[in-house]
């Protein structure tokens, strides 16, 4: 198979999947116990005329499969109904602003972090197996694989917030402060940003750890290691040419993957530190009862982790020509 | 060999002893493994905490029983709560709601699992690709959210939570008996079997099944480390059921109390540590079965 007919193939199957995730999304919001217009239109919270306007818009008082048809069609323009806590507020316009970016801020810098040291610390272990070093990498990713995020969280707040005041104990920025400059505000974020980003990369560490060491490993036992042990290369070069090239490619995927993961864990990150973002959003959205608001997050997520993981796996097949052929 | 009714007793004492000894050589290999032991261990310590919960808690966990906010004393070990509850006495017994919701959401998960990956896997054809396409689905939607979602929509109590780590956290296991039953289809006996006229479910049930087993089980214990902390996060953002303690009702309490902002690490710190303890047990117990249950390992050391 050639490598356009690859991304052919894999952009098809994102589509399909996209396209089941909106149709649970619809079914999911309305096999609810109760008034299934309550999703959209029926909370108290909403005046009388704005609901009239949202059933109109959204056809809820017509059956269930052109209710379908309108929920696509809107979909397409953008159109995800409002909010029932932030009246009035376009379901789209809060979430595709400001809290989208410091998720991804705190996303991408964590997911950077935690992938580098487990590339890193995963590569020595493997070549220091068997020893003590290795065993005690082992044990901390385990340890640190079986925490609860929230609760690493909370002890960080502990022991760098109340016990040695480094950093502060809630929220992206200073509540109250105007910020005279750029520069300023850019440090008073990243002073905001270090606990929750430690939290997070500390969690994921592990998980890339141990698939780095393991990936290692059997890449040592492939003939080319050999090859390269008589040809008489340094370890240095052994490590780094052979080894750690060939063991970075399933790496790309696992992050495609991963990245499902990563956003349940920025949830409850946000949620400990009162991050101002996406995750964050959810559970208020689940405390309110917000359902338009959960409807258009639980979207947009499922279309990011589809494009990263199409993405992760595109890259790959084009670094690695195997690939394409074992996919039938 | 077959054992139907009529299997006489001698083949059920030989089929008794080869059992014994694949368990008796099981052990041994077990046995060797330092973090395997160490994962037992820990299991079966918070096992008899769950237990013998009644006569080790001092207090009632659901009762008043001092004044609020005390900090750790001789008469209460770890203090007391924002309403006055024994903090211990909560701890101790929250290993029995943590332990229970991760077995059975584990063992819901599994068994949906299994069975999704058996009928996609011997089937193929159209149930397949409808199973494998939610399958897929399921794996890319971030799995916290669908749980918050799902929780919030069908209430707040112990049995949902259970339902909803099960219902949501059945894709690997699935994924896995699927490639499985996939290679034993082929094989031999299961041919054999076809041949002189068994069916679908017997081949399934008696053949192929056995064999996908125990790698299940491996599976299963993975996903009682998922579950346990599954829970401990639902019950920490308020999906858990208030009149069930567990550890993660009680991190929840000590946020609600301010905890973090007064300094109170013994409302803090101990639920966090038995998470933890249980996870890594039973984290620790399913990588040393790996090493021995996948051959692909065992080989290359």
């Amino acid at each position: 198979m050639g490598f356009k007919e690859y991304v052919g193939k894999r952009t098809l199957q994102g589509v399909l999947t996209i396209a089941l995730a909106v149709t649970l999304n619809f079914v999911l919001f309305r096999i609810m116990p109760g008034d299934p217009t309550r999703a959209v239109s029926g909370d108290p919270r909403v005046d009388t005329a704005t609901r009239l306007a949202l059933i109109a818009k959204f056809g809820l008082d017509r059956p269930l499969l052109e209710q379908f048809a309108l929920y696509v069609y809107n979909l397409f323009r953008g159109e995800l109904g409002i909010s029932f806590v932030q009246i009035g507020r376009p379901v789209i316009d809060i979430i595709l602003g400001r809290k989208m970016v410091n998720t991804l801020i705190l996303m991408g810098s964590s997911m950077f972090i935690a992938f580098s040291l487990g590339i890193g610390i995963g590569v020595y272990a493997a070549w220091k197996r068997g020893t003590k070093t290795d065993v005690s990498f082992i044990v901390i990713s385990l340890a640190t694989y079986s925490m609860p995020v929230f609760w690493f969280g909370m002890i960080l707040l502990l022991i760098l917030s109340y016990y040695y005041n480094l950093v502060p104990i809630a929220g992206t920025v200073t509540p109250g402060l105007v910020h005279p400059n750029f520069f300023e505000y850019a440090k008073d974020y990243l002073h905001h940003l270090i606990a929750p980003m430690i939290t997070l990369s500390v969690s994921f560490f592990g998980g890339y750890f141990l698939f780095m060491r393991d990936t290692i490993l059997d890449v040592f036992t492939e003939d080319y290691m050999l090859t390269a042990r008589a040809k008489g290369l340094s370890n240095r070069k052994i490590m780094f040419k052979h080894a750690m090239k060939n063991a970075l490619l399933p790496m790309v995927s696992l992050m495609g993957v991963h990245v499902t993961f990563l956003i349940s864990g920025a949830t409850m990150t946000e949620t400990v530190f009162s991050w101002d973002g996406l995750g964050r959003l959810i559970y208020d959205s689940v405390r309110n009862n917000d359902y338009p608001v959960l409807q258009g997050i639980f979207l947009i997520m499922a279309v990011f982790v589809v494009v990263a993981s199409i993405l992760a796996d595109i890259t790959n097949a084009y670094l690695d020509p195997r690939i394409r052929e074992a996919v039938e | 060999m077959t054992l139907g009714p009529r299997a006489t007793d001698s083949q059920l004492r030989e089929r008794f002893s080869t059992s014994a000894r694949r368990l008796k050589g099981f052990w041994a290999l077990y046995r060797m493994s330092r973090i395997g032991l160490l994962g037992l261990f820990l299991i079966s310590a918070f096992i008899i905490m769950a237990l013998a919960a009644p006569w080790i808690a001092p207090y009632d966990p659901r009762a008043l029983v001092g004044f609020p906010f005390q900090p750790p004393s001789g008469e209460h070990l770890l203090g007391t709560d924002q309403i006055g509850r024994d903090i211990f006495s909560m701890l101790i017994w929250g290993s029995r709601i943590s332990l229970l919701v991760g077995l059975l959401a584990s063992a819901t998960g599994v068994v949906i699992g299994t069975t999704v990956g058996l009928i996609s896997g011997y089937f193929r054809g159209l149930p397949d690709s409808i199973l494998m396409r939610i399958t897929d689905l399921l794996i890319t939607l971030p799995n916290l959210p669908l749980m918050l979602i799902l929780g919030a929509l069908i209430g707040r109590s112990m049995w949902n939570i259970i339902l909803v780590i099960g219902v949501t956290g059945w894709t690997s296991t699935a994924k896995m008996v699927r490639s499985q039953t996939l290679s034993i289809k082929e094989r031999p006996y299961v041919e054999a079997a076809r041949s002189i006229g068994a069916k679908d479910s017997q081949i399934l049930i008696r053949h192929i099944m056995p064999n996908v087993l125990p790698l299940v089980f491996a599976n299963a214990i993975v996903g009682i480390v998922d579950a346990i902390l599954a829970e401990s996060g639902l019950s920490f953002l308020g999906l858990g059921d208030p009149t069930k303690p567990s550890w993660g009702l009680l991190l929840r309490y000590s946020n609600e109390a301010g905890a973090l902002a007064t300094g109170r690490w013994w409302f803090i710190i101990p639920p966090g540590i038995c998470i933890m303890l249980v996870a890594i047990g039973f984290a620790f117990s399913s990588y040393s079965l790996d090493q021995i249950l996948n051959p692909r390992l065992r080989k290359r050391r």
